[in-house]
């Protein structure tokens, strides 16, 4: 439950931590608000001779958005998220935030951190994908940008090149009609969910026009279910439509087998999970308000 | 009693809600060691090699131990069981072999604990795998022998029969039959971890600041563990968060921390045990499976009969077991009136984690099962759950158990009556049945549950005959301080139930003060002179054994103090009474304002004595009283005789449904109504009511300690584990009876483990919710994905079958 020793370096700026992480090389860390990390740290699973703590560098936790698109900085933690102005505007946004982990854990994770983890069972990278977002990097080589969708490429392996780090994401504002629900499924507020689903659908009535639907803990990575997006998309919503989307999706899943079920049950509830999504998407397209976020006992 | 029955607010709060507690790990000092211990990561391997060099050669490493030299330097610890536990080698870190995962095989000693930790991954150990049993029943094939000296897995074997089970089976109207339930393992995991800091002295004795639970039993295993006197070992406690029974096994771990600074040259050696070694090694509750279980009932659904074989999984080591092989018999008919029973009960060790008393002690398993029972011979039969426990109820108290144990008091129909008003039962049943015309899983259950208090240590014999040990006591001591302040001592090892302020509560009732003019020192020190072997927290009885001892301490003390102020005020003892006045608490000739405060008191005692006569020259205003309850020694033959002396009751009433979509089990009501006699401090009772309920629901819907078939354990952190927080507990709607138990002198009965109620009632109201989905409930734990399975393969079929017989009433 101690870390193994290792140096610890204060990144005063971008380039300082990007200057470091490139020096030190293959034992170096960049490290956040730790949710992720320190919790590998203590059980030894990773043993860093250097971390370079980004956590203090300015500017790097804004939240902001105009009528184009929002900008939320690597550094802004899920609680400053979840109490944002953005949360409410769009609430897709809010039910992520606010159902990762517990308060504790909140106040310091980052979405940056959440993305650079590479875990499947993160909200972050489940919502990003849903939400078609872009991540900003910057590295030795100079700053880029990656889809959100396809950033974690395998189990804990992203799409970032040694010394790169991700700086902040981007969507755009969903446009008329479109709305998105966030749900998940989990056994306790501190425990990693068990399945997660993001829906985002665009509506004319109940006319869909466009649909994404991404899963979280149902792969080795976070994954489209472009199957379940096809069923809806182009349709009008009822219940057998929905109800072949949330089997295709189910299908999409290659779950494996753990403490927090059987593939067959998780496959269940990515089914019950895109059924619910999209309820709540539709709901919100006409202006309802509806709070949902990880459902646990 | 003025205070007896007020919620006095609470003593030990004032410290700890500002933080001033002491808990063993708040103690730190310069120079103490830290200590390490490494565990084998595999459920059963041989130990090849151990190599520490790399570990002892760095720097700030005080010394490494490993099996060999414990061994060398111990004796094994008793064990309680007859043969063959008699031959299981149980030294406190395994020597040639480990048995289960989290076992310790090295301990670092180290300038902090991070680097105690650095150095232990230095040390090599080679191991050879050997093949690990983790089912009880694969277990008992000894297939692989866990304790090889042993010769067997199964340490106990034993049959409990009453009655005509026979006669009652042949004169049956029906017979039910459930081929097989399981009750699984949890823990019901303290906030504060296990933790002890050791000083082996100079003097050759051991101080040890710890947070065990039971220092009356770890002082009588661990002196001659340790080769050394009793009186060598000073065992103190201060503050303790909560102990469950769990840190009874302490012990264990309390002995590499002496080893160690024996080996450190006697300096201090820390141990704070961490969550993820919480869960593996410090003990879990026990597992137990039902096999071809035979309900016999007459045509009202009176059940006449219950037949069954146990098997109760234990765990790597027998050590405190295997008194569960007999404690659950305490409670062998549950509330229930039937007279003729049998049950074979056998124990095997298994390669996984010692079980370990945990809160509703092998009591809770044996009412699970019996309320599982009566459930199910409600469903089947067409009986409402309600009716099937008033037909069988027992109603006349003092009741005298198949068994010879004497339920001393109790109303469980009045109970019932209560938990149905409480939820709105009426008003459930409606909804309940439009929920389900709707579609919806979704059911009421009832859970009845005793916990029975102040254990007859004689049960042990049952187990193994030839144990020294029988009856139960707890010690008092109390004084005038030298200034008048009434200083008490306690036996007991509180960690939560709020002791400092019950028992000043008993005391100011006897003297006539205020209970803020009692000190009740907080811990227990056996420097103190205030503890037997039976000293401890465990079993519920605090209210019982703990507060008679104080209860009797006061009175001698108050029979002293009268006697020496008839004295100072020339009057007679019975013109005297006890109060406050003026100048504090006092002694006064009734009617006048003759009077003798507290400070004069104890000032002539103990530095004024030549104003005394002769006559009081045995009055030291230092008392001592040991409390004993009046047990016998039970028929070992016959397994027969009053295991414990009172039996507080619980009845649980919940609405669960089961979502169809994620088959999530939610509460959607809850109410729990409890009887634990005369209540000392209602609001500490309810405190612990609502703590025992919490801990339950947890056990039932999210804690559950799995082990994959190599015996690696998939729970070994609070992310897997899931235990319940305040996050998950549903709003339980709290009501109380008293039925005062005519054997303690306060009426009260001990309480605090609530006999596992929600695992009976979540059982029952999820029983209730998937019957009509051909769903039987035959084990204890529903989460999620369990729920999920049984509803993909409904059970009935195999789960359970009925023979209807016609003809013949049964008999009673």
């Amino acid at each position: 439950m101690y870390p193994a020793p290792f140096r610890y370096h204060r990144a005063a700026t971008l380039d300082d931590a990007i200057g470091r992480l490139v020096g030190i090389g293959e034992g170096a860390r960049a490290l956040a608000g730790g949710q992720t990390l320190l919790v590998w740290l203590k059980m030894r699973f990773d043993e860093p001779t250097d971390l370079v703590d980004i956590g203090r560098i300015p500017g790097l936790d804004a939240i902001e958005h105009d009528t184009k698109g929002v900008r939320i900085g690597a550094l802004a933690t899920h609680a400053r998220i979840a109490r944002s102005p953005l949360a409410k505007q769009i609430p897709i946004v809010g039910d992520c935030a606010n159902g990762i982990a517990d308060n504790q854990v909140r106040s310091r994770g980052t979405i940056g951190g959440s993305l650079a983890a590479g875990d499947p069972s993160c909200d972050w990278p489940v919502l990003l994908t849903t939400l078609d977002a872009t991540v900003h990097c910057r590295g030795p080589a100079g700053a880029r940008t990656l889809p959100a969708d396809g950033f974690v490429q395998d189990l804990y392996a992203t799409r970032l090149e040694a010394g790169e780090l991700i700086t902040g994401v981007s969507f755009a504002l969903p446009g008329k009609g479109s709305a998105g629900a966030y749900v998940g499924f989990k056994r306790c507020a501190p425990a990693f969910p068990t399945s997660s689903v993001g829906v985002q659908l665009t509506l004319n009535g109940d006319d869909c026009t466009q649909a994404r639907i991404a899963l979280g803990s149902a792969a080795l990575t976070t994954i489209r279910a472009q199957a379940a997006e096809a069923e809806l998309s182009g349709r009008t919503l009822n219940a057998q439509v929905i109800a072949r989307a949330a089997e295709a999706a189910a299908a999409a899943a290659d779950p494996v087998p753990d403490q927090r079920g059987s593939p067959a049950f998780k496959r269940s509830l990515i089914d019950a999970l895109v059924k619910r999504g999209v309820e709540v998407a539709r709901r919100r397209a006409r202006g309802e308000t509806v709070e949902v976020s990880h459902e646990y006992y | 009693m003025g205070w007896t029955g007020t919620s006095v607010r609470r003593k030990e709060d004032d410290r700890l809600v500002r933080g001033r507690g002491l808990f063993t790990d708040d103690e730190l000092e310069p120079g103490m060691l830290h200590l390490h211990i490494l565990r084998s990561p595999y459920a059963h391997a041989r130990i090849v090699r151990i190599d520490t060099a790399a570990a002892e050669a760095l720097p700030g490493v005080a010394c490494v131990l490993t099996g060999r030299e414990v061994a060398a330097q111990c004796e094994p610890f008793m064990q309680i069981g007859p043969p063959p536990c008699d031959k299981i080698r149980d030294l406190p870190m395994a020597v040639d072999k480990v048995v289960f995962q989290g076992e310790p095989v090295a301990v670092v000693a180290a300038a902090t604990v991070a680097l105690a930790e650095d150095a232990a991954q230095l040390i090599d150990v080679e191991y050879e795998m050997l093949e690990a049993v983790v089912e009880a029943e694969d277990a008992l094939s000894d297939r692989s022998i866990l304790h090889e000296a042993a010769g067997t897995n199964r340490t106990w074997q034993g049959v409990f029969e009453y009655g005509d089970v026979e006669g009652a089976f042949r004169d049956a109207a029906s017979v039910v039959r459930i081929p097989r339930m399981k009750f699984h393992r949890f823990a019901s995991t303290p906030l504060e971890p296990n933790a002890c800091i050791a000083e082996w002295t100079r003097q050759g004795s051991v101080e040890f600041l710890c947070n065990n639970s039971f220092p009356g039993f770890a002082q009588q295993l661990l002196a001659p563990g340790l080769r050394l006197k009793a009186d060598q070992l000073h065992i103190r406690t201060y503050d303790v968060g909560g102990s469950f029974g769990n840190k009874i096994w302490n012990y264990v771990y309390m002995a590499l921390a002496a080893l160690a600074s024996k080996k450190a040259g006697g300096r201090r050696v820390k141990w704070t045990e961490t969550r993820t070694e919480h869960l593996l090694g410090s003990g879990h509750g026990n597992e137990r499976t039902y096999l071809d279980t035979e309900v016999a009932l007459d045509r009202d659904g009176v059940i006449t009969a219950v037949r069954s074989r146990h098997i109760d999984d234990c765990g790597a080591y027998t050590r405190y077991e295997p008194l569960g092989c007999v404690i659950w018999s305490q409670v062998l008919p549950a509330t229930y009136k039937l007279r003729n029973m049998r049950i074979d009960f056998t124990q095997t060790v298994t390669n996984k984690c010692p079980v370990v008393p945990n809160r509703g002690y092998s009591r809770m398993q044996q009412l699970w099962f019996m309320e599982r029972i009566v459930d199910i011979c409600a469903h089947e039969l067409g009986i409402p759950a309600d009716e099937m426990r008033l037909k069988n109820y027992i109603t006349q108290f003092p009741y005298e158990t198949p068994n010879g144990c004497v339920y001393d008091s109790g109303n469980y129909p009045a109970m019932l009556a209560k938990g149905k008003e409480l939820i709105g039962w009426d008003r459930w049943q409606r909804e309940i049945a439009a929920g389900r015309k709707a579609g919806r899983l979704i059911g009421i259950g009832i859970g009845t549950t005793l916990d029975s208090g102040t254990n007859n240590f004689g049960q042990a014999r049952i187990v193994n005959p030839f144990l020294p040990f029988s009856g139960n006591s707890e010690v008092c001591t109390m004084r005038l301080d030298i200034e008048g302040a009434v200083v008490v001592c306690l036996g007991t090892t509180p960690s939560g139930q709020g002791h400092e302020t019950s028992a000043s509560q008993v005391v100011a009732d006897v003297l006539g003060i205020d209970p803020s003019m009692v000190y009740v020192r907080p811990g227990f020190d056996t420097a103190w002179n205030t503890f037997v072997g039976h000293s401890g927290t465990y079993a519920s009885q605090f209210a019982v054994t703990g507060l008679s001892a104080v209860h009797g301490a006061a009175q001698k003390l108050k029979a002293e103090m009268r006697r020496l102020a008839a004295f100072m005020l020339e009057a007679a003892e019975e013109d005297l009474e006890f109060g406050t006045g003026a100048q504090g608490p006092e002694v006064r000739v009734k009617g006048t304002d003759k009077a003798i405060n507290y400070w004069y008191m104890a000032n002539l005692v103990n530095n004024n004595n030549a104003m005394l006569d002769e006559s009081l020259g045995d009055v030291t205003l230092n008392v001592r009283h040991v409390y004993r309850p009046p047990f016998k020694v039970p028929d070992t033959e016959r397994k027969f005789g009053n295991l414990t002396l009172t039996y507080a009751a619980q009845l649980h009433i919940a609405v669960v449904e089961v979502s169809r979509e994620t088959c999530r089990p939610q509460v959607l009501a809850y109410a729990a109504v409890d009887d634990c006699g005369t209540l000392i401090n209602p609001q500490i009772a309810h405190g612990q009511v609502h703590g025992a309920t919490s801990h339950g629901i947890g056990a039932a819907l999210m804690e559950c300690l799995d082990y994959d078939e190599t015996g690696n354990l998939l729970t070994a952190t609070f992310s897997d584990y899931c235990p319940i927080t305040a996050l998950n507990i549903p709003d339980i709607a709290w009501g109380n009876i008293e039925t005062p138990s005519p054997f303690s002198y306060n009426g009260a009965k001990g309480m605090g483990e609530g006999g596992g109620a929600p695992l009976h009632t979540m059982s029952a109201a999820i029983q209730d919710a998937l019957h009509g989905a051909g769903v039987i409930v035959t084990g204890s734990h529903h989460s999620a994905p369990r729920l999920f399975e049984i509803l993909q393969q409904p059970n009935r079929d195999e789960a359970v079958s009925v023979e209807r017989r016609g003809g013949k009433q049964g008999r009673r």
